[in-house]
């Protein structure tokens, strides 16, 4: 009798456990599967040349921006520098950033080359992943250096993540609005470039009221010039 | 015929042979010696990299963590390396190890760094970002999202990247602030540690086995926190870099 009775109990409860599992496998996992497919979806078509053009026509890329014509998977974006604080002395210096990411799938990170010309000359200058292009620039990532050749040229290339480039305190991170949608952290979509010497900057533009800035590493603070190039877009150009 | 001649020869022609042996041998050996001289004079200066002294000093001093091994590297270049430890995976993959090694050129002319990080004995197949961090754990602080590493199936990896490291730092502009690093007061918050995450949080679950982890922010992309615990850190209190 007692026997009979939990053989019932069992078939009456037993399903219970049954269908739990049956739930997880369509309706849990698929849910926690789909946030994994989604941010790699996401952000690998972001970066597709076609979804780059359409996001241009859509203004959340800068008029300024070319998606070159390359080679699939590849994906390479190019935008022009304007001289900002070098404008007066330097009217016509240019600068072209090239960042070139082989797989969106698979890259570990972007290859960045700024190319300038008629630029100060022998003179290092910081570069910068930059928030707004304009002051007052909010936050910012100091990526790499440029040092000008005699005659105003000068190129460097670096390597980091670009495309994705983010800033944020993990004690109370943001979430922000990116190419891919909303992401975490404040998007990094600007880029600009600053005198790593206020005493160069002071001298080059012949103006010794120049202030300090931080856009440079190391001791001492503010030791930098003023910004000289930006891509001057309000809409991201990466 | 010769032994004639042989008598011939005076004691004084006798020994100048051996002489002028002699001769030849001294001279060998003073030549040599100032020969070997030279390269020995102009490696003793070459070998003084001051920089490195200053960075092997900073270790002692505590300046930089004691895992941090400065290289003896020769002038004008510095090479700096440290060793990741597990933190989030410590229990399932206690025997991963990574390095980390970070190549300056010039303190003077360098462009950027060059940062390899070698790992091993890591969950296989797996794409982990790698962030520079203002603190090695939890929370973190501020943080700068610099590369991937995408582990091959035996569980090791390799990821080399060229940016600006060793002075590294995160701001606001609207605010920027100073902190302290190795040089002294500096712009911004300096970033002086590394750390690794599970770039996916469904990653992190299925090889950590815990389905009750959440997700955090440390990778780039929509949707937010979609990225996975920390996986591994320098774990020290004291800068490695």
């Amino acid at each position: 009798m007692t026997h009979h009775h939990t053989l019932a109990r069992l078939m009456r409860w037993g399903w219970l456990p049954l269908l739990a599992c049956i739930a997880v496998a369509f309706y849990v996992y698929p849910a926690a599967a789909q946030l994994h497919v989604d941010a790699q979806q996401s952000r690998m078509q972001a970066f597709q040349p076609q979804t780059l053009l359409q996001r241009m026509q859509n203004h959340e890329l800068a008029s300024t921006v070319q998606v070159l014509n390359s080679q699939a998977p590849s994906v390479i974006v190019q935008f022009p520098l304007f001289p900002s604080g070098v404008k007066n002395v330097f009217p016509k210096a240019t600068g072209v950033v090239t960042i070139v990411q082989g797989n969106p799938e698979v890259s570990l990170f972007e290859t960045v080359t700024v190319d300038v010309e008629n630029m100060p000359p022998d003179t290092t200058f910081t570069i910068f992943f930059i928030e707004a292009a304009n002051k007052p620039f909010g936050h910012v990532q100091y990526v790499a250096d440029l040092h000008t050749r005699g005659d105003g040229t000068g190129d460097v290339t670096f390597q980091t993540i670009t495309l994705v480039a983010f800033a944020t305190n993990s004690d109370a991170p943001e979430v922000s609005k990116d190419q891919s949608g909303e992401a975490s952290g404040i998007q990094l979509e600007h880029l600009g470039m600053w005198f790593s010497s206020l005493q160069d900057a002071q001298k080059l533009l012949n103006d010794p009221t120049l202030k300090g800035t931080p856009f440079d590493g190391g001791s001492p603070p503010l030791h930098a010039g003023p910004q000289a190039m930006t891509d001057g877009q309000t809409d991201p150009v990466f | 015929m010769s032994t004639l001649q042989y008598r011939r020869r005076s004691p004084l022609a006798v020994l100048k042979g051996p002489f002028l042996l002699l001769i030849a041998m001294l001279a060998s050996v003073l030549c040599g010696s100032v020969a070997s001289a030279a390269p020995r004079q102009q490696q003793a200066s070459s070998a003084f990299n001051a920089n490195a002294q200053l960075l092997k000093q900073m270790v002692q001093h505590g300046q930089l963590a004691p895992s941090v091994k400065i290289v003896n590297t020769l002038a004008p270049t510095t090479i700096v390396q440290f060793p990741l430890f597990p933190s989030g995976i410590k229990q399932a993959f206690p025997d991963a190890t990574a390095l980390v090694t970070i190549v300056r050129g010039d303190r003077d002319d360098s462009t950027s760094d060059t940062v390899t990080v070698d790992v091993q004995k890591m969950p296989p197949n797996i794409t982990f970002t790698i962030f520079f961090i203002e603190l090695a754990n939890k929370p973190f602080g501020n943080v700068q999202y610099v590369a991937d590493l995408t582990t091959r199936g035996d569980g090791s990896g390799e990821s080399i990247f060229h940016v600006i490291t060793l002075v590294a730092f995160a701001m606001d502009a609207r605010n920027p602030g100073t902190s302290q690093d190795q040089e002294g007061t500096t712009s911004g918050i300096n970033l002086e540690h590394m750390g690794m995450w599970f770039s996916s949080l469904i990653d992190a679950q299925e090889v950590l086995n815990d389905t009750t982890l959440t997700g955090t922010i440390f990778d780039g992309g929509s949707p937010p926190l979609h990225a996975g615990p920390q996986a591994m850190t320098d774990g020290q209190d004291a800068p490695v870099f």
